[in-house]
Formats: C-alpha cells, sequence, structure tokens
C-alpha cells in the first residue's frame, strides 16, 4: 500500500478549530483596509466598522464563499504546451522566496548579492528540472529598478521557460502589468482567463489583517482566474499564540477572510489554503521555518484544506542555516518530508537556504532529487503475487552454484527501476572510487550539474511582434514614478490611466 | 565490399537486440541459422556479439544502464557461447580469437560473488574469455583450471577480511608447483588494498570492474 497521510489533528479537533476561526471573523472580525474591498462585503452582508477597519464576516457568507472555490485548477507555462493539474490529492513541487543573496564559494561570507543573470539562471534550471515545475520571482535581481522590476522579471520568464511562473499580489498596478504582459505573450485575456499562467502570492498579515497593496493585487489576480496562494506567515509566540492550536485557529481565520475576498471578486477564483507560518525562536526572535513545529503547523493546515476541500500550499526544503551544512540537510529533508507525507498540494522554496532568504541552485538541483526520494517514500510497498516473486526466489535459491544472487534475474530488472530509487547525485561509491572521481561532496557534484543544464540550454523562441510589444510595455512602466504607484494602490489621491487599467482614488 | 558491411549491420542490430533484450532463445536461434546458412562464421558472430558486449560495457560505464542489464545481456551471451558458439568453433577447426583468458573466482571461505561477477562480466564484455570458477575456490583449484585452459592471468576475490589471507594461499600454490610466472595473479575485494596486493607478492590490484580491465590490458601489454 501508499505510505499513510501523516495527520496531527483528529476529527474533532477540526472542527473545534474551525468553529474557532469562525467564531473569531463573525464576532472580532478581520482588518481591512481596502476601501473598495470593506465596500464589497458590506454588499454581501458583512458588517463593517470604519473607525478601526474591522470587517465582522457572518457564518452564512463564509461558508456559501467556500463552497464555490474549486478544488482543481491548472497551471501552464508561457505556449501552454507544459501544464499541470493542482487539486486536493496529488503533490505538486515548486520554488517561491524571496533570496536576494546567492551562494557563491568564491566570495568570504560565502554568498553575494544577486542580480538578474542570477534570477534568469534559476528560471533556466527549474525549467530543465523534473520535479520542481513552477519558478517565481524568487531570485531579486537587485540590479533592476524595483519599479519596473516585475515587468522585465515576466519578460525573462517568457525567453527562458516552458513552465508557469509566480508573482507576489503587490499592488494593483503592478499585478496589472503582469496580466496586460501575459496577455500580450498568450494572445488573449480570454486565453489568460481560460488557462492560467500565473500563481499570485497573497500574505495576509498576522494577527488578523489583509494590507490593502496586497488585497488590491489579489482582485487582479483574482478578475483573471490565476491561482492565488492565501499564506500568512504567523509566528508562534509573537504574531500568534505560542500555543500550536492557537496559531491554527488564527491563521484559519486569516485564510478564509482572504479566500472569502477572492469569491467576492470573481466566483470560483482558484485559490490555495496555504501556509509559511511557524514558530517564534524564543532566543532571537526569529522566525525558525526549518524548525519541526513549522511540519507540525503544515501538516495541520493540509487537514483543514482538505476539510475545505480547497488544495494546499505549504513550505518544504526549507532551513534557517546559513551555510550548506548538515543543519542546511536535515531541516530542508525534514520539511520537505513532513510536508508531502500531510498531502500538501503545492510544496514551495526549494533552492532556498537561511529563511529563503538566500538561493543556491546547487539546492536548487540537489531538492530535485530529494523529491525524488520523497516520491519513492510515498509510494510504499507494492505487495502483488509478482512483486512478491516466490518463482524468482525458488528459482534463485534453488541454483546449485554457491554465491547465487538475483542481479541477473529478469524479475530484477522489470522491476529495478519502480522499487529502486536510483540517485544521480547522492554517492554511494567505495571510497577508493570516490576518490578517484574527484572525491567530490554532494554540493560539488550539484555544481556541476548546474554548470552542464545552464551550458545545454536552449531557450524558447519568442514571436517577433510579441517581443515588440513586451518591450514597449517595459518602456511604459520604466516611465512610471513612485507616485504614479502610489496613486494606483490608494495611498496617494489622484488619479491614472494604464492599459487595462484606469484608476481615480479620492482621499481616503 | 559495401554490400558485407551492410550486411554486418543487420546482424549486428539484430544480435543487440536479442543481447540487450535478454532473449536467449531467440539469441541461440540466431546464432545457429546463421551459422547453419553460411551468413555467419562462428568466430564473425562472436566477434560481432564482442562489439555488441562492449557497447553495452561503455554504457554501465557512462552511469546510463544499471548493474543487472549488464550481468544479464553478459549472462545471455555467455550460455550461447558455451552452447552454440563452442562448439561450432571447435566443429569447423576455426581458432577461438580472445584478448586473454582469465580464471577469476572467490576464495576459500567466502562465498560472496556480486563483485567478482561483476568484474567477470565487464573482462568479458571487453573481450576476454572469462572462466568463473564460482565462490569458496580452493587454492589448487584456480591453479588447475589455468593449467587446464592456458589462461594467462589469476583473479582471486574476497570481501571478507577473515579470508583475504586464503588470496596467499593461491600464490603459495604456484610456487610450490614453480608456476608462478607462468601467471599474473590479480586480487580485488573491499578489504583488499594495493598495499596488500603487493605484502602478498600479486601483480596487480585493482578497486572497481572498469579498473579491472585497465589494469589486465595494462599486464598483458595490450594498450
Amino acid at each position: 500500500m501508499k505510505l499513510k497521510r501523516l495527520e496531527v489533528l483528529s476529527n474533532e479537533e477540526l472542527i473545534s478549530i474551525n468553529s474557532a476561526s469562525l467564531e473569531l471573523l463573525s464576532t472580532l472580525g478581520i482588518k481591512i483596509d481596502s476601501p473598495s474591498a470593506r465596500k464589497l462585503l458590506k454588499e454581501n452582508g458583512a458588517e463593517i466598522n470604519d473607525n478601526d477597519l474591522f470587517v465582522k464576516l457572518p457564518e452564512a457568507l463564509i461558508k456559501n464563499k467556500l463552497k464555490e472555490v474549486p478544488n482543481f485548477f491548472r497551471l501552464h507555462g508561457p505556449d501552454g504546451n507544459f501544464n499541470f493539474e493542482v487539486n486536493t490529492t496529488s503533490t505538486q513541487y515548486a520554488t517561491i522566496g524571496t533570496p536576494v543573496k546567492i551562494y557563491d564559494p568564491s566570495k568570504k561570507s560565502g554568498v553575494r548579492k544577486t542580480i538578474l543573470a542570477d534570477t534568469i539562471n534559476q528560471i533556466r534550471i527549474v525549467d530543465s528540472l523534473k520535479n520542481i515545475n513552477c519558478s517565481h520571482i524568487d531570485v531579486w535581481p537587485n540590479d533592476v529598478d524595483y519599479l519596473s522590476l516585475h515587468a522585465h522579471c515576466i519578460y525573462q520568464w517568457v525567453h527562458n521557460t516552458r513552465k508557469p511562473y509566480g508573482l507576489g499580489c503587490l499592488g494593483r498596478l503592478a499585478s496589472q502589468d503582469m496580466m496586460n504582459m501575459a496577455s500580450i505573450i498568450v494572445g488573449s485575456d480570454d486565453e489568460l482567463i481560460k488557462n492560467a499562467r500565473f500563481v499570485g502570492f497573497m500574505n495576509p498579515t498576522s494577527p488578523l489583517y489583509l494590507p490593502q497593496l496586497m488585497t488590491n493585487g489579489l482582485e487582479v489576480f483574482a478578475k483573471y482566474k490565476q491561482p492565488t496562494i492565501i499564506a500568512p506567515e504567523a509566528l508562534a509566540g509573537a504574531t500568534a499564540p505560542v500555543t500550536l492550536a492557537g496559531l491554527l485557529t488564527q491563521i484559519n481565520a486569516e485564510i478564509i477572510g482572504g479566500i472569502v475576498l477572492t469569491q467576492l471578486f470573481n466566483s470560483g477564483a482558484p485559490v490555495f489554503f496555504g501556509t509559511v507560518s511557524t514558530i517564534t525562536d524564543m532566543r532571537s526572535g526569529n522566525a525558525a521555518l526549518g524548525s519541526i513545529e513549522t511540519g507540525l503547523i503544515t501538516t495541520a493546515i493540509a487537514q483543514l484544506a482538505r476539510f475545505y476541500n480547497i488544495p494546499s500550499r505549504g513550505p518544504g526544503g526549507i532551513t534557517d542555516s546559513k551555510v550548506l551544512d548538515v543543519q542546511c540537510g536535515f531541516e530542508r529533508l525534514q520539511t520537505l518530508l513532513v510536508a508531502a507525507q500531510a498531502g500538501i498540494n503545492y510544496i514551495t522554496c526549494a533552492g532556498t537556504f537561511e529563511e529563503t532568504l538566500v538561493e543556491a541552485l546547487e539546492l536548487l538541483v540537489i531538492d530535485d532529487e530529494l523529491v525524488d526520494i520523497v516520491k519513492r517514500l510515498l509510494e510504499g510497498i507494492d505487495v502483488s503475487e509478482e512483486t512478491i516473486g516466490l518463482d524468482v526466489i525458488k528459482k534463485v535459491v534453488s541454483n546449485p552454484k554457491k554465491g547465487v544472487n538475483y542481479l541477473g534475474e529478469a524479475h530484477t530488472r522489470k522491476f529495478m527501476r519502480k522499487e529502486l530509487f536510483i540517485p544521480t547525485l547522492i554517492d554511494r561509491n567505495r571510497r577508493s572510487t570516490w576518490r578517484k572521481k574527484g572525491a567530490k561532496d554532494i554540493i560539488a557534484s550539484a555544481g556541476q550539474k548546474v554548470e552542464k543544464i545552464l551550458e545545454s540550454f536552449s531557450p524558447p523562441k519568442v514571436d517577433r511582434e510579441i517581443e515588440t510589444k513586451l518591450l514597449d510595455y517595459i518602456k511604459t512602466v520604466e516611465k512610471r514614478t513612485l507616485e504614479d504607484y502610489k496613486i494606483a494602490e490608494g495611498i496617494s489621491a489622484g488619479n491614472i490611466s494604464l492599459p487595462g487599467i484606469d484608476v481615480k482614488v479620492e482621499d481616503k | 565490399m559495401v554490400k558485407l558491411v551492410v550486411f554486418n549491420m543487420a546482424l549486428e542490430d539484430k544480435l543487440k537486440e536479442l543481447i540487450v533484450g535478454w532473449d536467449e532463445d531467440g539469441l541461440k536461434e540466431l546464432c545457429s541459422t546463421s551459422i547453419e546458412s553460411k551468413e555467419a562464421k562462428p568466430s564473425e558472430l562472436l566477434k560481432i556479439i564482442g562489439k555488441v558486449m562492449q557497447f553495452i560495457g561503455k554504457q554501465f560505464e557512462d552511469e546510463e544502464i544499471f548493474l543487472p542489464d549488464l550481468i544479464g545481456s553478459a549472462n545471455v551471451v555467455k550460455n550461447t557461447i558455451d552452447e552454440i558458439l563452442d562448439p561450432a568453433i571447435r566443429k569447423s577447426g576455426e581458432s577461438k580469437e580472445t584478448l586473454g583468458r582469465i580464471v577469476i573466482g572467490t576464495v576459500e571461505g567466502d562465498v560472496h560473488s556480486i563483485g567478482k561477477d561483476l568484474v567477470g562480466s565487464f573482462l568479458f564484455s571487453n573481450g576476454f574469455e572469462i572462466y568463473n570458477l564460482g565462490e569458496e575456490v580452493p587454492a589448487a583449484s584456480f591453479v588447475d583450471k589455468a593449467e587446464e585452459v592456458g589462461a594467462q592471468i589469476i583473479g582471486l576475490s574476497s570481501l571478507v577480511t577473515m579470508t583475504m589471507g586464503f588470496q596467499r594461499e593461491v600464490i603459495k600454490e604456484l610456487n610450490s608447483r614453480g608456476l608462478r610466472d607462468k601467471y599474473k595473479v590479480i586480487i580485488g575485494g573491499s578489504p583488499t588494498s594495493s598495499e596488500y596486493a603487493d605484502e602478498i607478492g600479486a601483480d596487480g590490484w585493482a578497486d572497481d570492474a572498469i579498473e579491472t580491465v585497465l589494469l589486465v590490458k595494462k599486464l598483458l601489454n595490450l594498450n
């Protein structure tokens, strides 16, 4: 049978947490500072308080909106050929993080600032990997102006991968740019809406707050039916109760609040029931993403997501280590294993370390192999007449020769690839052979694989007309000022008109 | 001339398919019918099969296929040679071409076969004639077999530290019969080392199957 799912909550406990979260949302509410979002909620029966910006969500509204969320959807690459389904039973693996530095052993500190060339390399590596199916704006191009960074990254996406992409829902203007550029790439808004290309991440701020910029972006993503990840990064003991049950009650309310909003923006908009929540390190006050408690929280979120019949997203392969050491290794496997065993449907953060703040392309290819290991574990043990193999056992054992073995048996050949995971980076040689092959540790072997992938990479072809339109669009974005963004997001008064978006904002 | 090459290619492809697919019955039948119809002489078939095995050996070395793939193909080929090609060669009076004859086995007290069999398969796929005596082979049996088949090399395997000492016994046996200079003795196995080979007076040590081929070629001046 297949490996049994990991669970940390009983049915009664799930119901208790659900009731407590609904009570929180209906009696205390959730803080939403976007006036248009509050208005929409009010029109749909929510009780709003314009002084403290809290919105109380009636239980009936929550229940109805949760029912509108799809339990499966597909994500597509730029040309649509590469695509995969996300649902409540399967598992997909992806990147996500916010690395602003990258592993560089030639530097004394072991890391350096990331630049656009690193962003491109990371997209290319993900494109070439077997198990990691989606990259995002993770590797931050520090050499690109931050106001037009999203446009440059989308340009690099279409030029360097056949897989889907992800971006933060950071504001309506940037999100609308993403949709406009994606529509240029895929041919039309209709095609983009029909076959989603992007994953958007929306992080509620704990405790119980949906900030304006992200709510603005969430609206755009929902309207274009691009799946969004609603994932609080609550820290037990700091931004959530120290008790994991308390944290779960609070983040469950935060996720539900975000999801209700997506369905009001556009009924049937796909979402992930997400988490990157963890604990506070009680010595430093830092987040402890690599902790075992992250696994407990992630497991509970997987169960809650199934309770609501919504695909889940959680972190795996994450570590707090600052170097590629044993801590980096065991924390990444520990978090990955638990997330996969828990049945999280979209496991993210491959290729990162130091709380996802640093990227290592070496870790990215190692994570791809770790996913193979995890997949093998999940397969469990297949028991059938053929796999028990009485015939081959009898044949080999009754061979009168000494030292008989199964290596040359057809049974071995038939099942070896299915039964045994055969690694490419993990070293199982004897010391002498290992030494002869250069005495490499796994980081060095992974580095060679990275080099090989990048050397042989052939970028996808982009139509000349699309190319011209994208470059023109980037020029438009580059002309904007910070003030334009502030107006568009409702932070300053004024009005602004852009392709696909007309914004007029009065004083708050 | 061109015609012959084309014919050989077709036969090689067929043989390769059967060997890679472990189709022992098919391989034996193809060899028999090719010989009967005079499509190919047994020695020609042996040459082509050798080429196919070399290809498979290279694939294993390059990590494109796995251990069972190699061993299974080698088993199928060995049985076909023993049952079809060798008798046919003897009958035709042709002489069998080989890079060298090697007697291998695991020494007395040791039942481990996998590493030794892999070495045998790998040497075989590289064109050597292999006489694999199996496991727990007494010192005298190595020498008897080498004498019988006219071998150039004796290969001794040992996985268990406690049985390493029996490798020395084979060298002692050769010395006592005055045959030490007639054969090159090579050793291998987890607990052994090149220092240990020197210590017991062996002619060479190799640490894996790929190295063994290089070592044997060096000892036989085949490079």
